[in-house]
């Protein structure tokens, strides 16, 4: 399938780099780029060249947060934030909140909890539940937010890898009577953003989770999987 | 914009041996060029973000996989984020429409008789050459490169047959190479 011809080779490993190849043939120069010295050192080529289209772009700006993020995700404390000097600070660092990709929840949290800053109150009720790794309650990997119009946000503070041939899948349970409703299949390391109408009234105690299912979900109407992340909703503002 | 000033490959030998601020460094240097990028390919910033996130970390854990024999460190770099961002693409769908208006800009800008001159000092070998390309080899590399398109989506997007896009795309990229390795 690959050309021993250098220079029909090296136009494939352009297509490659490119992003135009797929499946088999994608795999196969895939491969090859990590085995034979001389097929990385045409890919880097190639990306050295393409570098020139890159640079036409203009550059932007990276939000504050991003730097946080990256340092969170490499395990390094944020150097600005420096010693934690109380408990609340250990707690709020060890939930990792700054990993969020959006540092305007932090914010409202905050806001939240000194009453008259938030002149426009939310309509309804807001809600957060950090979701951790049963049993280890200093593992969050995922938050859900719930705003003050229902909209839910299931933002990711890991990266996990899952077997290619199983789904995560997002759960809710209200009332174990009526048993846990599917609120659709996630993307390891990826959120989610539900709308009001997708996910119901939520309330104060109600169970979030992501479950590991088969690929494309539980076939039953119930988790089929082990939970990997779970955590209650908490109310933060309330109208 | 490649700062010939900036040592890539030491900056990254630096990281595979631990060193923060070397890392730091780097990403003061490219973070801003890498996010214009990102945005470039998945339309959004706040999935560009998550991307540039991403691939900074995997540029952390795996700079010791880094071997400047191979390479320039900074094609090393946009490497990662590239593959990244292709990945996040195919899995996730394009959610935004984007203007390609600087796309076709820059499919338009052929090499007149005139400049060919000036070329000659062209230190920009992938733009000289790519100008050298007629329009309909060009235009789809370019769709390649900065939408992340797949061949299928650049047959749609040009009203081409998928066939006719895949040979043009080959061809050009064969023409490209003989005009770099000249």
């Amino acid at each position: 399938m690959i050309p021993e011809a250098v220079e029909p080779r090296r136009a494939l490993i352009g297509e490659y780099v490119l992003g135009l190849l797929e499946g088999p043939e994608a795999s196969a120069v895939r491969e090859l780029i990590a085995h034979d010295r001389d097929a990385a050192r045409m890919a880097l080529e190639w990306e050295q060249h393409l570098l020139e289209l890159a640079d036409e772009l203009p550059p932007q700006t990276p939000s504050l947060v991003l730097w946080e993020r990256v340092q969170q995700s490499l395990g390094w404390a944020p150097a600005s934030r420096g010693t934690p000097a109380d408990g609340f600070t250990r707690w709020w660092n060890s939930l990792g909140l700054w990993r969020l990709t959006s540092g305007a929840l932090a914010l409202l949290v905050l806001l939240s909890w000194l009453p008259g800053v938030l002149r426009e109150a939310p309509v309804g009720a807001s809600f957060t539940a950090v979701l951790q790794v049963p049993g280890e309650s200093a593992k969050p990997g995922w938050v859900v937010t719930v705003d003050g119009d229902g909209t839910l946000k299931l933002e990711s503070l890991v990266a996990d890898q899952i077997p290619a041939d199983r789904s995560v899948q997002f759960w809710t349970l209200i009332d174990p009577k009526d048993g846990p409703r599917s609120l659709g299949l996630i993307e390891p390391g990826k959120g989610t953003t539900l709308s009001a109408e997708q996910i119901g009234a939520v309330q104060a105690g109600q169970l979030f989770e992501l479950t590991l299912e088969p690929s494309g979900g539980s076939p039953l109407d119930r988790p089929t999987g082990p939970v990997l992340y779970i955590g209650r909703a908490v109310l933060i503002a309330g109208n | 914009m490649a700062d010939s000033e900036f040592d890539y490959e030491g900056t990254l030998e630096a990281c595979a041996r631990g060193d923060k601020d070397a890392f730091q460094r780097l990403y003061q240097r490219e973070a801003g060029q890498m996010l214009g990028l990102a945005i470039t390919l998945l339309g959004r910033r706040d999935q560009a973000e998550d991307c540039l996130h991403d691939a900074l970390v995997k540029v952390w854990h795996n700079a010791d996989r880094f071997d400047r024999s191979l390479g320039q460190g900074r094609a090393w770099i946009y490497s990662i984020l590239r593959y990244r961002a292709l990945n996040q693409l195919r899995t996730r769908g394009r959610l935004v429409e984007t203007d390609d208006g600087f796309i076709e800009q820059m499919a338009d800008d052929s090499a007149q008789a005139e400049d060919i001159a000036s070329d000659q000092s062209e230190s920009r070998e992938l733009r000289r050459c790519l100008r050298h390309l007629e329009r309909p080899r060009r235009h789809p590399i370019l769709l390649a490169f900065y939408r992340g398109l797949t061949h299928e989506q650049i047959a749609s997007r040009l009203t081409t047959p998928l066939g006719t896009i895949k040979g043009r795309i080959r061809a050009g990229l064969r023409a490209l190479q003989e005009c770099l390795q000249a």
